[in-house]
């Protein structure tokens, strides 16, 4: 074994063909995408890349695996029935789940973008992106050699919402293993990864823990028989600490206005400087472009007026982006439907629209319910059992930018019209106090 | 349908599915979704594949919560079952918004509770995934063997009794919307 130090997992170890793997063009591109796109701006010290994260994936992922797989740890027949207990198949998937993990930020844009709708053309995604590296002619010969159906790799780093072949049950599990919306691998090492070099300590939780107890079980005996990954009860807590540092990261680092506004003006000037707006999507040139190619493209348009996206470049390179002046109060939300919308229209009448920009985004994601192992060795709801979980609140933000040409105007005018503009009568009052018709 | 408009009939689909007995967890919010588009063709543009206890869509689950977060809905604790989903304080807001909508839709919703209000989630589950099969797959296929070789948890004969009961849930559809 080959291991590498982590400052998360102390050393990720690796096999000698999955170095291959690392090795790979499409893999080393990934030293150069930044986890958290432009956050270093805000966050000096979160300029960790998605290299390394990957590798954190696979060994966590990893370690999920040895223990959810552990005949110990299978308490139930309809569970006992899917999981290889061959040895041979054990140890295919298990190596068919380390190399996944290791792939599935493959197709990743340069800044991790996730205004991918807008940066790509109709019906792609990073995801597919990732699909078509993994499945394409670079990686060929490693899945032969491996002898891994690349297939399986696909579907496992993809998981049931982006990957369209079928699943069975055991496939299902494994790729919730890297992706799940609970206990994904995935997830489990970036709040710890974020947390750690953004400075942000709210995204620790105790991941031993969590880990060591994580299950495989039916949803309910008396109910669903659906297998899913579950939680023994004395890893309940380390399951609830994982989910409030979850909702503490959103609030603190990936929605902060900042943060958030420049990944609206990175955008912008993506669309505009790209060839055509868009990214391209044949895996090589794919594979041309990282954070490198945009950050020197971005400093050039920046210094240079005759360059495309000059304006645009110049507001992230000069630190000149739009400046937060609105988001609704509790009372404006239970006033209006849509109280974000009526300001940001009403502040783009004032003032024009390229001097106002509006931000909505909500976290994604389901509840929290997971079956639990009790004491007493029966199934229950996660949210049942925990007084917590069904408290952590749903993060959204809905906040309106204005340039700061017009930031001290706007800050007056909306401070003086809000209450006006958010009950619809009217945004701008006339020298005689009576509301405009607008 | 533009997002609020669909929200607005989520919502009534809730309320709905409450009065017709459910306690309308998400699981219940899932199936009768997929009912609603793909038996009702309530152009509801969810991407629905096979997950969680049947036909399952991550967009309707991000939809979900980002309706809880915008106060549309809540999580109420309701044990033993883990919670179920409310009216939130807009709700109103939004219901009075799409009222037109609500109308439009409102029979197509009643007639999905009526059917699916009283189903545990292994109910939900056997009945959505046979409609699913029936929905997507060649003529060719029996739907009941099908069933279960995606679902292995569920036995044949159980798999029978899903497909016949779809069956003659369209049919009194077919009698209802001929009436």
């Amino acid at each position: 074994m080959g291991e590498i130090r982590d400052p998360i997992h102390v050393f990720v170890r690796f096999r000698p063909d999955e170095e291959k793997i690392i090795g790979s063009r499409a893999f080393q591109r990934l030293r150069y995408i930044h986890q958290l796109a432009l956050t270093y701006l805000v966050y000096p010290g979160a300029t960790h890349r998605r290299f390394e994260h990957c590798l954190g994936v696979m060994e966590v992922a990893s370690r999920i695996y040895d223990v959810v797989t552990n005949p110990q740890n299978i308490y139930h027949d309809s569970v006992r029935e899917f999981v290889p207990q061959d040895i041979f198949w054990r140890e295919y998937w298990g190596r068919v789940l380390r190399c996944a993990a290791l792939c599935h930020d493959l197709g990743h844009l340069p800044f991790s973008h996730a205004a991918e709708k807008e940066l790509l053309p109709e019906g792609w995604d990073h995801e597919r992106l990732s699909q078509e590296i993994i499945m394409g002619d670079e990686f060929e010969p490693l899945w032969k050699e491996l002898k891994i159906e690349p297939e399986d790799v696909a579907k496992l780093a993809l998981g049931k919402k982006k990957c369209k072949f079928e699943f069975s049950d055991w496939e299902t599990i494994l790729s919730e293993i890297i992706v799940g919306d609970v206990f994904g691998a995935d997830r489990i090492d970036y709040l710890l990864r974020d947390s750690y070099h953004a400075g942000v300590s709210y995204g620790r939780f105790d991941h031993y823990r969590l880990i060591d107890t994580l299950r495989i079980l039916p949803a309910s005996p008396k109910d669903s028989q659906e297998p899913g990954l579950g939680i023994e009860r004395g890893g309940l807590e380390s399951a609830e600490s994982l989910l409030w540092a979850r909702y503490f990261m959103y609030t603190q680092l990936y929605f902060h206005p900042t943060r958030r506004i420049y990944d609206m003006h990175l955008m912008e000037f993506l669309k505009e400087w790209l060839p055509d707006g868009r990214f391209p999507t044949e895996v090589d040139e794919h594979m041309n472009f990282s954070d490198n190619e945009v950050t020197a493209g971005m400093w050039k348009s920046a210094a240079d007026s005759t360059e495309r996206g000059h304006v645009l470049a110049k507001r992230i390179v000069s630190r000149e982006h739009f400046r937060w002046v609105y988001e609704p109060s509790s009372s404006d939300q239970l006033t209006a439907l849509e109280p974000g919308k009526t300001v940001y229209d009403a502040l783009v009448e004032k003032f024009g629209a390229d001097q106002v920009r509006r931000d909505v985004n909500a976290q994604k994601g389901g509840s929290y319910d997971f079956p639990v192992y009790t004491k007493a060795k029966e199934i229950d709801s996660s949210l049942a059992l925990s007084p917590t979980l069904s408290k952590v609140p749903t993060f959204s933000v809905d906040r309106v930018y204005v340039s700061t040409a017009v930031r001290d105007e706007a800050e007056r005018w909306v401070a003086k019209n809000r209450d006006k503009i958010i009950a619809g009568t009217g945004g701008e009052e006339h020298s005689d106090g009576t509301p405009s018709e607008s | 349908m533009e997002r609020l408009q669909r929200a607005s009939i989520l919502l009534t689909l809730n309320e709905e599915l409450r009065k017709a007995g459910s306690w309308a967890g998400e699981t219940h919010m899932q199936k009768a979704t997929f009912f609603l588009q793909g038996l009702m063709n309530i152009p509801l543009a969810f991407d629905f594949v096979l997950y969680k206890h049947g036909p399952f869509s991550f967009d309707l689950r991000d939809e979900l919560t980002f309706m809880r977060a915008q106060g549309f809905f809540r999580l109420e604790p309701q044990n033993p079952y883990g919670p179920t989903l409310v009216a939130g304080e807009k709700s109103e807001l939004l219901k009075q918004a799409f009222l037109q909508a609500i109308n439009k839709h409102l029979s197509s919703i009643r007639f999905v509770s009526q059917k699916l209000g009283t189903k545990t989630v292994a109910g939900l589950e056997r009945t959505a995934t046979a409609l699913y099969i029936v929905l997507r797959e060649s003529d060719d296929v029996d739907p009941a063997q099908r069933l279960t070789t995606l679902k292995p948890h569920i036995s044949l004969p159980e798999a029978q009794d899903a497909v016949s009961e779809v069956a003659q849930i369209r049919r009194e559809l077919a009698c209802e919307r001929a009436s």
